[in-house]
C-alpha cells in the first residue's frame, strides 16, 4: 500500500511520495525528509531535483510585499495590484510555468475579468 | 499540442524498443528521464530494459546524452527541417537527391539505414527538444516532426513527445486550453479568446510596447527577455507574484511574496506527457500560495465598476 501520510519523529517530517517540479520529468517518487523550515533530504531526486529542494525553504527571507520598493502588507498590494490592472487598457498576464494548475486556471479567470493577454513561457 | 500522435511516459516505458532524442539533450536537462521513463527501465513487453531498445541522438553536438546513445547523428547547424524532409521521402520510398542531403551532414547510407530502423521497430518514439523547436525553422521543424511520427504509423507504432522543460509550463497549456481553447498568447481583450503568436506573445507585446500593465506569475522576465521588453516592464505598472524578491521585483511596482511550488505550496503540476500530478510539499510557508493571492486580487478587482458589461446585468428577469 502506498503510504502518503506525512511521518513525523525526533522533529524529522518524512513526505514519501512528493513530486519534484524543477524539469518537465515530474518525478513522483521522492521522499522528503524536513526539519524546520528547511528539506534537508531528497530521497531518489537527481542532483537538479536535490538542490531545488534544500535552496527553497520555509523561512522568512523576504518581506511580505513591496510597493514601489517599501514594505507593504498583502492586502494593501492586492488592492494597489487591482487598481493598476483594472485601471489598464491592455493589461498582459505572463508567466504560469511554475505555479499550480490552481494558480493557472485563476489567472485564466483574472484575464477573462480584466480582458488581459495571458502567455506562458511557451511563445517564447 | 492538438492533432499529434501522442502516448504517456508509462506506454514508452513498458512498449517503446526505438528511442531517439532530437535537439535535446535529457541527460543534463532532464536527468532521470533515461533511467524512469525510456532507455533503462524493464517494460512489461521489454523484459531486458535497455538491451532491448535502441537510441539514436540527433544533435548538432556532442552532448553528454551521446554516450548513452547507440547511434549519434551530428547534424549541421539549422538543416532540421531538411533532414526530417529527406527521412520522410526515404521512409516512404521515394527518391532523395544525395546532394541535398550531404548538406544536412548525414549521408544517404545513414538516412536509409535509419528509415530501416524506424520502420522496422515495434514501437518507436521521438522526443524532440528546444534543439529543434527554437533553432531556424521553429514550428515548422516541430511540425516536420510531429508529421514524419504520423507518416510512420503507416508501418509501424510511433510517437512524438516534446521534452518540455520548466515545471509546470505543460499545466499552463493545459489549463489555457481548456479554458480559452487555446494554449498560450491568448488576448482575451474583446471578452472572447483570440490567437495570434508573434502578435500576442509576450516579447513582440512588450517590445511594441502594446501592454499598460502586466501581472508575472513564477518567471523572471527581467532576467531573460531582451532589454526593449524589460524597458517596457520598468515603465509601466508591472506586479510580481514570486517566492523570491525578482529581477523583475525590482522594476515592478509591485511584488508580493508566494510560497514555493510543491516545497510549501499544494496543487496540482503536469508531467510533459500530460499527465497530471499532485503535489506533496513537505513544508509550511509563511507566505500565502500564489492561488490565494491571484483569487484576491480578482476579489479585488470585482469590487470595481466592470471593464465589459457582465452577463447577469444583460439579462432580463421575465
Ligand atoms: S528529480 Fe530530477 S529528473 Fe526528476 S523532476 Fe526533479 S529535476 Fe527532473
Amino acid at each position: 500500500m502506498i503510504r502518503t501520510a506525512p511521518a513525523s519523529q525526533d522533529g524529522l517530517t518524512i513526505v514519501p511520495h512528493a513530486t519534484c517540479t524543477f524539469c518537465g520529468c515530474v518525478c513522483d517518487d521522492i521522499e522528503l525528509h524536513a526539519q524546520g523550515d528547511r528539506i534537508v533530504r531528497a530521497k531518489s531526486a537527481c542532483s537538479l531535483g536535490e538542490s531545488w529542494f534544500k535552496y527553497h525553504t520555509a523561512e522568512r527571507n523576504y518581506p511580505d510585499a513591496l510597493i514601489d520598493g517599501q514594505p507593504a502588507t498583502v492586502d494593501a498590494a492586492v488592492e494597489r495590484a487591482a487598481e493598476y490592472l483594472h485601471a489598464a487598457h491592455m493589461p498582459l498576464i505572463y508567466g504560469l510555468s511554475n505555479v499550480t494548475c490552481e494558480a493557472q486556471r485563476g489567472a485564466v479567470s483574472l484575464a477573462e475579468l480584466i480582458g488581459a493577454v495571458i502567455d506562458s513561457h511557451t511563445s517564447l | 499540442m492538438g492533432g499529434k500522435v501522442s502516448a504517456t511516459l508509462g506506454e514508452i516505458k513498458n512498449r517503446a524498443d526505438f528511442i531517439m532524442y532530437w535537439g535535446g539533450n535529457p541527460a543534463e536537462c532532464h536527468p532521470r528521464h533515461f533511467t524512469r521513463y525510456t532507455l533503462i527501465p524493464k517494460g512489461k513487453f521489454l523484459p531486458n530494459g535497455r538491451k532491448d531498445r535502441t537510441m539514436v541522438l540527433v544533435d548538432i553536438r556532442e552532448t553528454a546524452s551521446a554516450r548513452a546513445a547507440d547511434q549519434f547523428l551530428q547534424i549541421r547547424p539549422g538543416k532540421d527541417f531538411e533532414l526530417i524532409t529527406a527521412l520522410r521521402a526515404v521512409v516512404k520510398g521515394l527518391p532523395v537527391d544525395d546532394a541535398l542531403v550531404a548538406q544536412t551532414g548525414i549521408t544517404t547510407e545513414t538516412l536509409h539505414d535509419l528509415a530501416r530502423q524506424m520502420k522496422q521497430c515495434r514501437f518507436g518514439v521521438i522526443f524532440f527538444g528546444m534543439g529543434l523547436s527554437m533553432t531556424r525553422g521553429k514550428h515548422m521543424n516541430s511540425a516536420a516532426i510531429l508529421t514524419l511520427a504520423t507518416e510512420l504509423n503507416a508501418f509501424t507504432k510511433f510517437v512524438t513527445l516534446p521534452m518540455r522543460g520548466h515545471g509546470n509550463v505543460t499545466g499552463s497549456d493545459m489549463v489555457m486550453r481548456w479554458n480559452t481553447g487555446y494554449p498560450f498568447g491568448v488576448n482575451l481583450s474583446r471578452g472572447y479568446p483570440r490567437f495570434n503568436p508573434g502578435e500576442y506573445s509576450t516579447i513582440d507585446l512588450l517590445v511594441r510596447g502594446d501592454t499598460d500593465a502586466t501581472l508575472v506569475l513564477g518567471a523572471d522576465p527581467g532576467a531573460t527577455m531582451p532589454q526593449p521588453a524589460i524597458e517596457h516592464l520598468a515603465r509601466t505598472p508591472t506586479i510580481v507574484l514570486d517566492p523570491k524578491v525578482t529581477h523583475t521585483s525590482k522594476l515592478a511596482r509591485v511584488h508580493i511574496t508566494t510560497a514555493a511550488t510543491g516545497v510549501s505550496a499544494p496543487g496540482t503540476v503536469y508531467r510533459m506527457d500530460e499527465v497530471p500530478m499532485p503535489l506533496r510539499p513537505a513544508l509550511k510557508s509563511p507566505y500565502p500560495t500564489d492561488e490565494e493571492v491571484v483569487l484576491k486580487i480578482i476579489e479585488a478587482v470585482n469590487r470595481k465598476a466592470p471593464f465589459a458589461p457582465r452577463a447577469e446585468s444583460m439579462m432580463r428577469t421575465v
